[in-house]
């Protein structure tokens, strides 16, 4: 499986680095909005179905969506994987990382589901 | 006097032998001592990056699911849990951004294209405001205010 991961290394780097960049710009404001704001009833706007709706359904609203779900998870994925091989964890990489990037694939693969169905 | 001279391959074993590598193993003082603890919270900020995309998904996906569904994600938001942690992950992948950003010139060429590279410290407060002005119209949208 390390193998494969080899092969795979130049694509998965892509998706990291992407992930870091598109994670790290565009989920502080979700968790401070959605996760703080919003809960506390700072911003009742921002948690009402319609609103949120009409931003997420518009097709850049979409997009934007799928990319922050899916390319954060990527980004997310590969950095607890070396986080695992600089705490000694190279004899199981091969399983620790399949498993991050399975993650990351089928949460892809949702998010594709999620925005479509919108 | 071609006699003294020493011969490029006077040290090479009568052998070929097998390639000795030393063992990998972790530099001194890792992961305790104090000059690992940015690059561990930046390695960790993985874990934020990973949990706040699925909570994301979770809160689409309940979206596509209509009105009934999306109200039940916003209440478990209110969870004092749930609270803390989206509090923690908004200051924990502010500071991994700034970090990235604060890496970034380390990775450039001295040359972009045909350009000299700009001076690492404007290349850190342009990416920066970048970060900034983003993260304030994502927040106003996300708010209401357009």
């Amino acid at each position: 499986m390390r193998r494969v991961l080899l092969v795979l290394e130049p694509i998965i780097w892509g998706l990291f680095s992407a992930g870091m960049m598109v994670g790290g710009l565009l989920l502080p404001a979700w968790a401070l909005v959605m996760g703080v704001a919003g809960p506390l009833g700072f911003a009742p706007t921002a948690t009402s179905y319609d609103h949120f709706h009409a931003v997420a359904s518009h097709p850049l609203g979409r997009l934007v969506l799928l990319a922050a779900i899916a390319l954060p998870l990527w980004g997310g994925a590969h950095h607890l994987r070396h986080l695992w091989l600089d705490f000694g964890g190279l004899r199981s990489d091969g399983l620790v990382g399949t498993l991050c990037y399975l993650v990351a694939g089928i949460g892809s693969g949702l998010a594709i589901v999620a925005v479509a169905r919108l | 006097m071609s006699e003294l001279r020493p011969g490029v391959d006077a040290m090479r074993p009568a052998r070929a032998g097998a390639t000795r590598t030393a063992d990998s193993r972790p530099p001194d003082g890792f992961p305790g001592a104090s000059r690992y603890r940015g690059y561990l919270g930046f390695g960790f900020g993985g874990f934020f990056l990973v949990t706040v995309s699925l909570l994301v998904l979770r809160a689409v996906w309940a979206l596509g699911n209509g009105e009934a569904a999306w109200d039940r994600v916003q209440q478990s938001f209110q969870n004092p849990i749930y609270v803390l942690f989206h509090a923690l992950a908004f200051l924990w992948l502010t500071w991994f951004t700034l970090r990235l950003f604060r890496l970034f010139p380390k990775t450039q060429p001295k040359r972009i294209g045909p350009l000299e590279r700009p001076p690492d410290a404007l290349l850190v407060a342009g990416l920066s405001g970048v970060f900034v002005v983003v993260t304030l119209v994502v927040a106003a949208i996300l708010w209401g205010a357009f």
